[in-house]
């Protein structure tokens, strides 16, 4: 007798967490949130430096200070990651050779060397995946999907005089999202219906070949589910005359106003910052420092 | 010819299916030494089958978005911690729709069965080859590693993904053909 959870798919299908707490972040123009999340991804990607990583990380945390997300409630999605990360840290220091100028033999034993260098890509390792997380939690934190999809139609407008269909996109990632739960639906009707068939989808027990077989009485069925709720889909919007976004007005109009545009300009500051920091290689006196007392 | 509409709703529904796998972690199945197989991308393989290279490039962002943010969220393994790198996450994901629709559209003529199953398979080897290929350009993975991983996982990934392509698109253009409207 397989467990309930087993069949219980529904609350699974959650993207994020939005917590409404109101806040100023909670308020502030979609569009700029999201480009504000590109721009946190494209500095902690970008920089190469300790220094800049530690800005983000201190931007990112006045941020959750601001969205009125406890710290404790931010870091906690962050700790089922730590043990990987640890390993990841150390494969990154003894088994990929770094070649960093300046870099100095730390502590040797054996075949297990540890150098200035590999540490530091250990360390922006570790923060880059830091920052990330707790950059792109505070984001789904404080703004829902409705507001998302928007901000996202809203951004690609731009585009479309090259010809790229912004509001195709949107509702493309609209349709998406809103088809999750259907689908968490569906497909406890089908395991459902395959259990009282005897399908065992238990999965525990057998070699990959078998698991592997037993998956296919449920996804086969699963994907020609979702088709046919596509074309239904389909033949409801045609029969309403869709045509695509030519000529469409919205229901909501965003504005960007002083404060989402101050925001805006300070958050691209901060990752110009750390960015420029790193190619200027402001911590290669830190790694000199480092290497001169060892 | 298929409608612009189609299109859409399409790349939204398939986008859905390969979301649905991940959260739900029905799409992983549990391999060899800890690893999971996975058959995410398949939801792009079929839609890029069905309508085209564009759609299966928006399954694939579809899809690389929200490895990324899985990867950022909610971490089940410790590949997942690279997967908040776009570089890993998306980019990649974006060639698997046009590849498989290339392959498809080539061999579609001769034989519609090998065209669906070669289409799974280098659709699917397209994701392996191009994910495995930036963390090795990352140096995150020792390069022999990462051929190990290939083979142990990438080529049953792309037996799996070939069986599921061809079953849900033979069994889709028969019921458009043939008897509209039946249940599966």
């Amino acid at each position: 007798m397989p467990e309930p959870s087993e069949f219980e798919l529904s609350g699974r299908v959650t993207i994020g967490q939005y917590l409404p707490t109101g806040s100023v972040l909670h308020r502030l123009d979609p569009r700029v949130k999201l480009c504000m999340g590109l721009l946190l991804i494209v500095g902690t990607i970008g920089t190469r430096s300790l220094l800049g990583l530690a800005i983000l990380m201190a931007a990112v945390l006045f941020g959750l200070r601001l969205a009125r997300v406890s710290l404790r409630f931010a870091l906690s999605g962050l700790s089922p990651a730590l043990p990987f990360l640890f390993l990841l840290a150390l494969l990154q220091v003894f088994a990929i050779p770094q070649h960093v100028a300046g870099s100095a033999v730390v502590w040797r034993w054996r075949f297990l060397v540890a150098t200035t260098g590999g540490l530091f890509a250990a360390a922006l390792l570790v923060g880059r995946f830091c920052v990330l997380v707790l950059g792109i939690s505070l984001l789904s934190f404080s703004t829902n999907t409705t507001e998302l999809t928007h901000g996202v139609e809203h951004l690609l407008i731009p585009l479309q005089r090259f010809g790229l269909p912004a509001h195709e996109f949107a509702l493309v990632v609209n349709i998406a999202i809103r088809f999750l739960p259907i689908l968490a639906r569906e497909a406890e009707r089908l395991m459902k219906a395959q259990a009282s068939r005897g399908a065992d989808l238990g999965r525990s027990g057998g070699g990959p070949v078998t698991r592997a077989r037993r998956l296919l009485p449920l996804m086969i069925p699963l994907f020609l589910v979702s088709l046919q709720r596509a074309d239904g889909l389909v033949e409801a919007m045609e029969a309403r005359c869709y045509v695509g976004g030519k000529g469409r007005t919205h229901l909501i109009q965003l504005r960007a106003r002083p404060v989402d545009m101050a925001t805006l300009a300070a958050c691209l500051g901060l990752s110009l910052l750390a960015i420029g920091l790193g190619t200027l290689g402001a911590d290669a006196w830190l790694l000199h420092r480092l290497a001169s007392h060892t | 010819m298929s409608s612009n509409t189609r299109k859409i709703v399409i790349a939204g529904v398939m986008g859905a299916i390969s979301i649905f796998l991940g959260a739900t972690h029905l799409g992983f199945i549990p391999w060899l030494a800890g690893a999971a197989l996975t058959i995410m991308h398949v939801p792009v393989i079929v839609g890029a089958v069905l309508e085209g290279p564009v759609v299966g490039l928006v399954i694939g962002l579809i899809f690389g978005a929200f490895s990324l943010l899985q990867g950022a969220i909610a971490p089940t393994g410790p590949t997942d911690v690279w997967f908040t790198n776009p570089l890993v996450s998306i980019l990649p994901r974006l060639f698997i729709g046009p590849v498989a629709w290339l392959v498809y559209s080539a061999i579609k003529r001769f034989n519609e069965a090998t065209a669906l199953v070669a289409a799974g398979v280098l659709g699917s080897l397209t994701n392996t080859v191009l994910v495995l290929g930036v963390l090795g350009l990352y140096r995150l993975l020792p390069w022999s590693l990462i051929a190990t991983i290939a083979v142990t996982n990438g080529l049953p990934e792309a037996v799996v993904a070939a069986i599921v392509t061809l079953a849900v698109v033979a069994a889709w253009k028969r019921i458009e053909s043939g008897r509209k409207g039946s249940t599966v």
